[in-house]
Formats: structure tokens, sequence, C-alpha cells
């Protein structure tokens, strides 16, 4: 019996090594083929979004593929927060995407630790044209030299407002208006119609740095923050104040309608967002939203500039020829703008502009809204994020929703944020 | 090498022919004569064995180690981990979020494990009763806490104590005006627990074994002697249930201190509002993936052992003054 067993064991390592043999044998034939000699080459692109982002990213990946044969894109998605702890762990093992959807907030985080590729060298080869993108977006993701992403659309900060409460107190917001008109006209839809006039914008970092660049400064500098306690304990100390007398939304309710926005669930009259997320208020909602301007202090200065979304290379990519290719159409393609339309916000080539023309509201809201700005003049550009601005954003949002909760004090939230956003600094 | 292989199985052995020596019917030796096994059966168990042995090496002592080396270091996953003593536990004390997450999940345990343990009891208790229909009732009291760790289960528990929600209806319809509890710091957190006690099933079905196990004869005797129900259950069920009431109250609370999923979900991922459900491993689970502090997460993690430990070791030691076991036994 024993010898029996040695024998079949014998017989079963000779057929495991026969096996492991052609598995070697397959694996080297890959290898091959994915090298010069002109084989299918297969590259990773994830991104975050919703399920219809998702979508869309997918038939124009489907494009892709028919057009360039020897390239096959794997795709991936997650949430916001989901996909940068996925990407984290990803890029530590030394397994990143080859193509990341990307923005400002990480290029100084990850250009640190040698995640990002370099894509100029591709730009000099010809895979990746450079031709073509809207004014401001053309060096959109340089840094020391360094071209790290390329932008696949553009956004700005606007003022989202529930139109049928602002027509009923007889409000309309134009180019030019100041925080003082701003806040009259809370006040007035507060006593009118017993609704907030806002969401409560004192957590969002991206409309504080706009306050912040309209009076000379800005939240971040290249390794640091621009601002100090002095400027914000002001600010929240104001906040708290406006929460108190109903300005802005009872913070209690706004955290149990999350992740939906507090304006499309009627809480508020208003809120601060990127001019590309009004999309999603009409499915949100049951009233009609519009888009009104920045207020500013002087009435002219506003500190907008164009953000955007971008697409990235990771550094250890086998392929960044393929990659840059993907890039470039992703950017260049008509097709991908009509398909895309302005999820990622107005497309950044003119191309892609031209291709899609917008027939729905809100996508036409979001044009005419961009146009404005424009036109008014009022654009800058963008100030530098160091590495470990994604952290102290979210510290931002977090303290800013626990001061409006009435749990801290407005000097201790201020103490606490610069506390966290040191040790961010120095941990990234 | 020799030397290491054999010393195993005698150790094996030798252990063998003292539990037969105990347990045999006439302490005679053992079937096999004592001898012990051969080395090509020790080299055949270590070889069954070797994928357990790979996985415990490589999966769990492995990275256990790694770990506590992290924990004197600062790591932010990309660059190499810089030795930095004991600086992350310094900075944890320093840190007022650290002391929230402590309190956090200090007041779940102090608070849910014993609410849950006393549902479960309640429950088997009745449950233990004849009656029409039992099988029904223990599987349906049982079910919850098969979903009850689901990701679907916190989002409907999230569902159920929002604003304007079912809870906050009913508790308007009795004259409290509270609110929905998801947006409240002060009532988050009990939210969580009633999600805790809800999954009483486990500790339940232990308390029904352990209740079928106390002899009738007792409760008949107290009966004839006069003793009420409150009696009853003082001086009989709970000493003589006492050893499995031990073992559910460790289970429970090591499981508590481990709090996280539930904890994560009903507060859409943000551990609040105002941190008021920062229980100790979403503020580890932050710290180590979103902000890059893998030091600081393991330096974490670490405590969490120690004070686990900590904590059943008391319990161990204080199972003397109230744990009951039958004669012959400890």
């Amino acid at each position: 019996m024993s010898r029996n067993n040695g024998m079949d064991r014998r017989q079963l390592l000779k057929l495991a090594g026969l096996s492991a043999a052609g598995l070697g044998l397959t694996a080297a034939g890959c290898g091959s083929g994915s090298g010069g000699s002109g084989g299918p080459v297969t590259i990773r692109h994830s991104w975050w979004g919703a399920d219809d982002r998702a979508k869309k990213v997918q038939q124009c990946v489907g494009l892709f593929e028919k057009k360039h044969p020897k390239i096959k894109v794997k795709t991936d998605f997650q949430q916001y927060p989901d996909f940068w702890k996925k990407f984290n762990t990803q890029a530590a093992g030394g397994n990143p995407p080859d193509v990341i959807q990307n923005a400002v907030t990480f290029l100084r985080k990850y250009e640190a630790k040698n995640v990002l590729l370099d894509l100029s060298p591709q730009v000099e080869k010809g895979n990746l044209d450079l031709g073509g993108f809207r004014a401001g977006l053309e060096k959109f993701a340089e840094i020391d030299g360094k071209l790290l992403g390329v932008p696949v659309g553009s956004n700005s900060m606007a003022l989202v407002i529930d139109e049928k409460v602002y027509e009923k107190a007889g409000i309309t917001p134009e180019i030019g208006w100041t925080w003082d008109d701003w806040l009259a006209g809370m006040q007035k839809i507060r006593s009118g119609q017993k609704i907030a006039g806002d969401a409560g914008p004192h957590g969002v970092m991206y409309l504080y740095d706009l306050i912040l660049r309209q009076n000379g400064k800005a939240f971040f500098t290249e390794d640091g923050m621009g601002f100090g306690e002095a400027e914000l304990l002001p600010y929240w100390t104001e906040a708290l104040e406006r929460v108190k007398a109903g300005l802005y939304a009872d913070p209690n309710k706004v955290e149990q309608i999350k992740p939906a926005s507090a304006t499309a669930k009627g809480l508020s009259a208003g809120e601060f967002t990127w001019d590309n997320f009004s999309v999603r208020y009409s499915a949100e909602g049951k009233s009609s939203y519009g888009l009104a301007p920045i207020p500013s202090t002087d009435g002219k200065k506003t500190g907008q500039y164009l953000g955007s979304l971008m697409l990235s290379g990771t550094a250890r990519t086998k392929h960044p020829a393929e990659v840059a290719t993907f890039i470039s159409f992703m950017t260049h393609d008509p097709e991908v703008a009509r398909i895309m339309g302005y999820d990622r916000g107005v497309p950044a080539t003119t191309a892609q502009f031209e291709a899609f023309q917008p027939t729905d509201a809100p996508s036409k809201a979001i044009a005419a809204y961009e146009t404005s700005i424009a036109d008014a003049g009022v654009l800058e550009p963008i100030t530098p994020h160091p590495a470990g601005a994604d952290v102290i954003e979210a510290a931002f949002l977090r303290i800013g929703a626990d001061l409006a909760l009435g749990k801290t004090s407005p000097k201790d939230s201020v103490k606490q944020f610069f506390s966290e956003a040191k040790t961010a600094l120095a941990a990234n | 090498m020799t030397h290491i292989q054999i010393s195993p199985g005698a150790v094996v052995s030798g252990d063998d022919r003292s539990v037969t020596e105990r347990s045999g019917p006439e302490g005679g030796a053992p079937p096999d004569g004592g001898k012990p096994p051969g080395r090509r059966e020790n080299l055949a168990g270590y070889l069954f064995m070797s994928p357990w042995i790979a996985g415990f090496l490589f999966l769990i002592a492995g990275p256990m180690v790694f770990s506590l080396y992290l924990s004197f270091t600062e790591y932010n996953l990309f660059e190499a981990p810089r030795w930095i003593g004991l600086q992350n536990f310094t900075d944890m004390f320093a840190d007022p979020r650290w002391r929230q997450s402590v309190k956090v999940t200090s007041w779940y345990v102090l608070i849910g494990t014993p609410v849950k343990l006393a549902a479960a009891l309640a429950v088997a208790m009745l449950l233990a009763q004849k009656r029409w229909g039992q099988s029904f009732y223990r599987a349906a009291f049982y079910a919850p806490s098969l979903i009850g760790a689901s990701v679907s289960a916190a989002i409907v528990w999230r569902a159920l104590f929002s604003d304007d929600a079912i809870v906050d209806r009913t508790q308007k319809v009795f004259g409290f005006e509270v609110g929905g509890w998801i947006g409240d710091p002060s009532m988050i957190i009990y939210a969580l627990i009633a999600l805790t006690v809800w999954q009483f099933g486990a500790p339940m079905v232990i308390f029904l074994a352990g209740l079928k196990q106390v002899p009738r004869e007792l409760y008949e005797a107290a009966e004839v002697d006069g003793a009420g129900p409150w009696r009853r259950f003082f001086h009989i069920t709970l000493p003589m249930i006492s050893p499995v009431l031990f073992f559910n109250v460790l289970l429970e609370t090591i499981h508590s201190f481990q709090i996280f999923g539930s904890a994560y979900i009903v507060s859409n991922g943000s551990c609040g509002p105002a941190d008021a459900t920062l229980v100790y491993t979403c503020y580890l689970y932050e710290q180590g993936f979103v902000n890059s502090r893998m030091g600081f997460a393991s330096a974490m993690g670490w405590l969490l052992l120690v004070a686990v430990g900590l904590v059943t070791a008391v319990l161990f030691w204080s199972q003397k003054r109230w744990v009951h076991y039958e004669e012959g036994g400890r």
C-alpha cells in the first residue's frame, strides 16, 4: 500500500512538474507578447465616482479598444474616499493601476513619494498630444518641470441655489454681488420662508480658499498653511452664530441626510460646491436649481480659478507609451466628450468642448456659468496644494461640522484644526 | 535537525500516555503499548499541518511582529519606516481624538455588553420553557445575530434612526421631541448599542444550553420551601449558570472592544457626528489608511491588544468570587 502511494506520489509530482513548466512557458509567451513584439498590452485604469460615471467611462474604454486593438484597458472604480484608501495600499505595495483619475490636492503628495509618472517624455515622443487645451488648462499639473497629469475637464466653485426659494424672496444673484448682499438675502429668506439660506459653508475648504484669496491670502502655500488662527477664529465664530440664528441649516439634520445634499433635500436655499456637481441636484431634489456667482468682498475679486479632474500615469507602469496614448485619447477624442458630457467638468480641450453641445438643463447651466465667469474676467491661477492637503481638507470639513453641532467652542476647534494640519503636513 | 524532529514526537507520546492513564478504565497500558509514533508519521503530520503553519507564520505571526516594530516608527507606507522610539505612544496620550476614541469605546463596552447579555438571558429563559412553536421562536430570535453583523443591517439601522424615520416618529407619538439619533452626537452611540443588543442570538443560544443543565429538582425543592420566582432566579439559576455567564461575559467584552463595521457604516464612514461614534478601531483605521500614519496605527493596535488582555485577566481573576463550578471541577 505504501509503495503504491509512493508511486502515485511520484506520478503526481511528475504531473505537477510538467504543468508548472507549462505555466512557465505560457507566462514566458505572455511576457514576450507584451514586450516590443507588438502583442496586446493590458493597462489598468481606475477612478472614483458613482455608477453612471462608471458606465460612461466603460463606454469610452470600449471605443478606445476598438481604435487601438493592441491595448486592452482593465477598469476599476470606487467612491471618492474609498478610492484613495485603496490606491494608497496599492501604490505602497508597488502595484498601482497604470492610469488614475487625479486631482490637484494629491499631486504633491504623490510626487513626493515618486508615485506619479512624468508624462513629458511621452509628449516629446508624440504619444501624448498637449495641443488644443482651453485657456488656463495647458500646464495644469506641472510641478517642478514634471508633467504629472492631464486635465479631462474644468470646473469652478459656484453657489447652487434653489431657484423657487430665491424667486419667492425676490432675490436675483448677479456677478458683482458682495457677501453683505448674500447675507441680506439669507436673512430675507429666513424671515419670509422659515428656511435656512445656506447648508453651512464653514467646512468647505475650497470656498474658504476663495475668501482668503479675496483678501490677498490663500489656504495653502507650496509647503504649508497660507493663513493662521487669527483669520479662522472670526470666520468660525461667525459661523456658529449663524447656525444658532437659523441662517445656516440645522447641522443635526444635515448630518442625517448624508450623502444627499442639504439643498436638494430642502434644508437650505443654497450651498457652495463645484459647478459640475449641480447635475445631481435635479435628480435628488424636487425643486429647480441654478448656479449663482460667488459673492466677493469688494464686488470685483472672487478669487476663482478653474479646478480640474485629471488623468495621471503611475511611475511603476511597464507601458508608459500606452498610458500616454490612452490619456491622449480620453482628452482629445470628440466621441469621448459626447459620452462623458459634463460629468467630469467642462471638457478641457476645444475639440471636445465643441463636440458636446448640452441639451439638458443642468449641463446648459454649467456651460452658461463657466462662460459667464470667463467673460467677467475673475479667473486667476490656482494656488498650490502641499503634500497632506487631502488630510487637511478632510479635517477642515469634519471639525467645521463638529463646531456647528455645538460640541466644541470656535477657539478649541481652530486649535484642533491647526494641530491636525501640522501633523498631516509632517506625516506626508 | 534530527533532534528537533524527534523531540516533539516524544512530547506528544508522553502526553498521550498521561491522558490514557488518567482516563483509561483501569489505568492500564495504552492500547498501542505506548510506542512513540514513528518518525515518518510525525513527518506526515507536519506535512499535513504545513499549510496552516505557513499561513500562521506568514499571515499572522509575521505581520504581528512587523507591526510591533512599526509601532516604534514613523511609517507613511511609501518611505522606509523611521525609528522614533516611544513617540507614537506619547503622541497618542496627547491627542484629544485618541482620548475621545477610548472614551467612546469604553462607554460602548460598559453599557452595551451588560444590556446585551441581560437581553440574551431574559429571552433564553423565556425560550427554555416548553411551549408550542418553540423551535420557531428560537430560530426567530437567533436570526438577527446571523445578519446583524452585515453591512445591510447597519444601513437599515441608519435609516431607522434617522430624522423623521420610524424611531423619530414613534418618539413623537409618546411626546419625546428628540429628533433623529443619527445626527445627534449625544444619541447616536445608543443607536449603536441598540444594534449590538439586537444581535443577542449567539450568547442566547449558549445561555439556553446552560439553563437546560440546571437540575429541575432544585427548583422543585425551592418551590416547596416557598421561594418566589426572583429568589429562585438569584439563588438557583444565576449561580448554576455562572460558568456559562462567565464565558459569555468574556466573549462579548472582547468582541465589543473590537467594534468597527457598525460604527463605520451607521455614521456614514465619518465616525461622527462630532466624533460621537469614534470607536477605537475606527480611529485606528483612519490614522492608518486615510492619514497614512501606519506606525501610529500599529501602536494603537498593540495598545488595544494589551488593554483587552488586561481586562480579560481581571475577569479571570474575578471569577473566583462569582463563578461556581460543580464539585469536582475547579
